[in-house]
């Protein structure tokens, strides 16, 4: 009975890694660069969703949509002010490219925890939920509405981005960046507005997934950090740049850290999946999907 | 020569009377900005803004205005350190105040204790900071074993038999419940009592709940501050581990007076029983009545214990320059040490002993109370009061949700 809440908590939680995940892992897929602001697009989501939903009286299904536009906007904000240069006619970035990335997003997540901080107030803020049932059995599991809907959400956005990725043209654009920038961009592909376009889906993903749980954690100004370095931690381990890697290693994270908690050590959950991160590197370096790195 | 004399001397009275205009630099290190506790940060400057305002209205302390110099710890060990040197080098400050979290507390004091300036320590629970022993600081708050001696005998007289307590890894929360385990042994001797520390910075407590779903406890205890406590309130809740008809919840962080508590724990909340340091129904002296006032009318809030221990932090450092009719920072430590105050808490005077080492500077007979809230939004002057200050528990008073 313990087993099965602890897989289907783990299993919950792992769906709403995955959609803070994924979107870091289609940058990192594009750029090759990891985006250290991650978690504040998560951040900027939840608040979206909270003050709209509170302080301006929308329902709360509507308020996560405009979260997800927040999200998407910051996103392609991003890329278009600050990611823009590592690809865009600088010769000289190629040398300085990993440096410059680490850079700017850190001081964008810097920038975006203060300002959150000072415009809204440090103190925790609860999300609406978008069911009132904060309970319920399912079958020998208790559930919370909020929790059951949410992984719903997770699993549809999940599905939709796959199969957008794999079926459509958009979709094919985006792998073809992803593989080589040069040729895509040969082959008729407007690389850069595909990149604008990862940009504004990670925004979008991550925004929700902040949307979604700010009803089950408590938005902060800080509250970025935790999804940020679950998302690195998922990124490595599924392979960097592997989308499927990223939903599979997300699950898997999910899982075992749940079984962990109780039957190892609740006071090193976080860090036993920094612990995987470590022996990934180790012993698999391209992770559960990646690929070794291979040039022509 | 004559003139040049009298230039001099004119030269010289002006130069005393614009110092004695001066106002008086006092540090207030707290943290505004995450990772640290800017909820308590908030009410701690809210605190020691009021009695500010307070004595400036009336003239200052001998004849000078105070000012307060605030310095961001981020609730990091080493940023309160590197701003306690900056108070004390850069600016002058006599005194500091306003530590709120005992690690960074911890890291404080060993600066003003290098540098022989007061430290007076607003809320920092942790016993440690007590037992350093040094003459610069000053302990006006609460202290751990007080609160967990008190939890204790609460525990005792509610005679359950099976307690986990869950405590925040800090200083203060594994400092508190090592205590708490040990006061059980003696003060509820019966009681099965463990306890488990949980991250501050988690976000997902739902293993180490479900953990207790299969066998719950008689009661849960939480040692945390927010946001995690919140969430381990909401998970415990989801779960229907507590509060519950089998289980009760006790909180002994004293957040339930915290001004974003119910916003973000709703049902989760009622039935929390809560050891308080403030409750309406306590004695008040006039001019704590008059902090409560001016706090409610700037922030249409009721007030919380961190308002009165806050103002009563910066009413000593007042105080014993008053008596002291100095501003050199050994006056005023050896003022405080040995001074009779009476703040917005009620009076008291600093206890001299060594022994034991908590109780070195520090007032011992802190008064505190037993409250439950029984309903959703309830303020804490409508809580159930279930314990007041000195006396014992009510123990018929207690509710459990059916």
């Amino acid at each position: 009975m313990l087993a099965l809440d602890l897989l289907v908590n783990g299993l919950v939680f792992g769906l709403f890694y995955a959609l803070m995940a994924v979107g870091l892992a289609m940058i990192f897929g594009v750029l090759k660069v990891v985006n250290f602001a991650h978690g504040e697009f998560y951040m900027v989501g939840a608040y979206t969703y909270v003050l709209v939903a509170t302080r301006l009286g929308v329902p709360p299904w509507l308020a996560l949509p405009m979260a997800a536009v927040a999200g998407a906007a910051l996103g392609a904000l991003v890329e278009r002010l600050l990611m823009r240069p590592l690809y865009a006619g600088y010769g000289s970035w190629s040398i300085m490219k990993d440096e410059y990335a680490v850079v700017v997003t850190f001081g964008l997540s810097l920038l975006l925890i203060n300002v959150v901080d000072k415009v809204v107030g440090p103190y925790p803020f609860r999300g609406p939920p978008l069911i009132e049932t904060s309970r319920f059995a399912l079958g020998p599991v208790m559930m919370n509405g909020q929790k059951l809907i949410a992984a719903g959400i997770s699993i549809a956005l999940l599905t939709g981005l796959a199969l957008f990725i794999k079926r459509s043209l958009w979709g094919r654009q985006i792998q073809a960046v992803a593989q080589n920038r040069l040729g895509a961009s040969l082959a008729g592909i407007d690389a850069t507005r595909t990149t604008a376009l990862i940009f504004a889906i990670s925004g979008l993903l991550a925004a929700l997934a902040g949307a979604l749980l700010a009803p089950l954690i408590n938005p902060s100004p800080d509250v970025g950090a935790f999804p940020a370095i679950k998302s690195y931690v998922i990124v490595v381990l599924g392979g960097m740049g592997s989308i499927w890697g990223a939903m599979v290693a997300a699950l898997l994270l999910g899982v075992l850290e749940s079984f962990f908690a109780v039957y190892v050590s609740y006071d090193y959950r976080d860090a036993f999946g920094l612990l995987i991160l470590i022996l990934v590197l180790i012993f698999r370096p391209q992770g559960l999907a990646g690929e070794k790195g291979r040039e022509v | 020569m004559k003139r040049m004399s009298l230039l001099a001397l004119a030269a010289a009275f002006a130069a005393a009377a614009a110092a004695a205009q001066e106002p008086i630099a006092i540090g207030i290190s707290i943290a505004q900005s995450p990772p640290g506790s800017v909820v308590q940060g908030v009410q701690v400057k809210d605190g020691v803004e009021i009695v500010k305002d307070m004595i400036n209205a009336k003239g200052g302390v001998l004849g000078r205005p105070i000012k307060l110099i605030y310095e961001d710890n981020q609730g990091v060990p080493e940023k309160g350190r590197a701003a306690t040197e900056k108070l004390i080098t850069r600016d002058k400050v006599v005194a500091v105040t306003g530590g709120h979290q005992s690690s960074v507390c911890l890291a404080e004091i060993e600066v003003a204790h290098r540098y022989e300036v007061p430290y007076v320590n607003t809320n920092c629970w942790s016993d440690d900071v007590r037992k350093k022993g040094y003459a610069e600081v000053f302990n006006p708050g609460n202290y751990n074993t007080r609160v967990s001696m008190a939890m204790a005998e609460t525990i005792g007289a509610m005679k359950v038999k099976r307690v986990i307590a869950f405590a925040e890894n800090t200083d203060y929360g594994i400092g508190q419940a090592k205590l708490l385990a040990e006061f059980v042994k003696t003060k509820a001797p019966g009681t099965d009592f463990k306890y488990e520390t949980l991250d501050r910075a988690g976000k997902d407590f739902t293993p180490a709940v479900l953990a207790l779903r299969a066998n719950p406890p008689d009661m849960v205890v939480t040692m945390m501050l927010p946001p995690a406590a919140y969430i381990f309130m909401n998970q415990l809740y989801e779960q229907g581990v507590a509060p519950s008809a089998k289980t009760w919840f006790y909180d002994g962080a004293g957040i339930a007076d915290y001004p974003d508590f119910w916003q973000n724990v709703k049902d989760a909340g009622k039935y929390m029983i809560s050891f308080g340091l403030y409750h309406p129904q306590m004695p008040q002296p006039a001019l704590g009545k008059e902090v409560a006032a001016e706090y409610t009318k700037r922030t249409k809030n009721e007030p919380n214990r961190l308002i009165f221990q806050a103002a009563d932090s910066l009413l000593l450092i007042v105080e014993a320059i008053r008596q002291a009719k100095s501003t050199d920072p050994k006056a005023i430590t050896k003022q405080l040490a040995s001074m009779k105050f009476e703040g917005v808490r009620g009076a008291f005077q600093f206890s001299s002993a060594r022994e034991p080492a908590y109780a070195y500077q520090q007032w011992v007979d802190i008064p505190y109370v037993n409250f439950q809230l029984t309903d959703v939004n309830q303020p804490v002057s409508k809580a159930n009061l279930i314990q007041g200050p000195g006396q014992p528990l009510a123990v018929d008073k207690l509710q459990k949700p059916k």
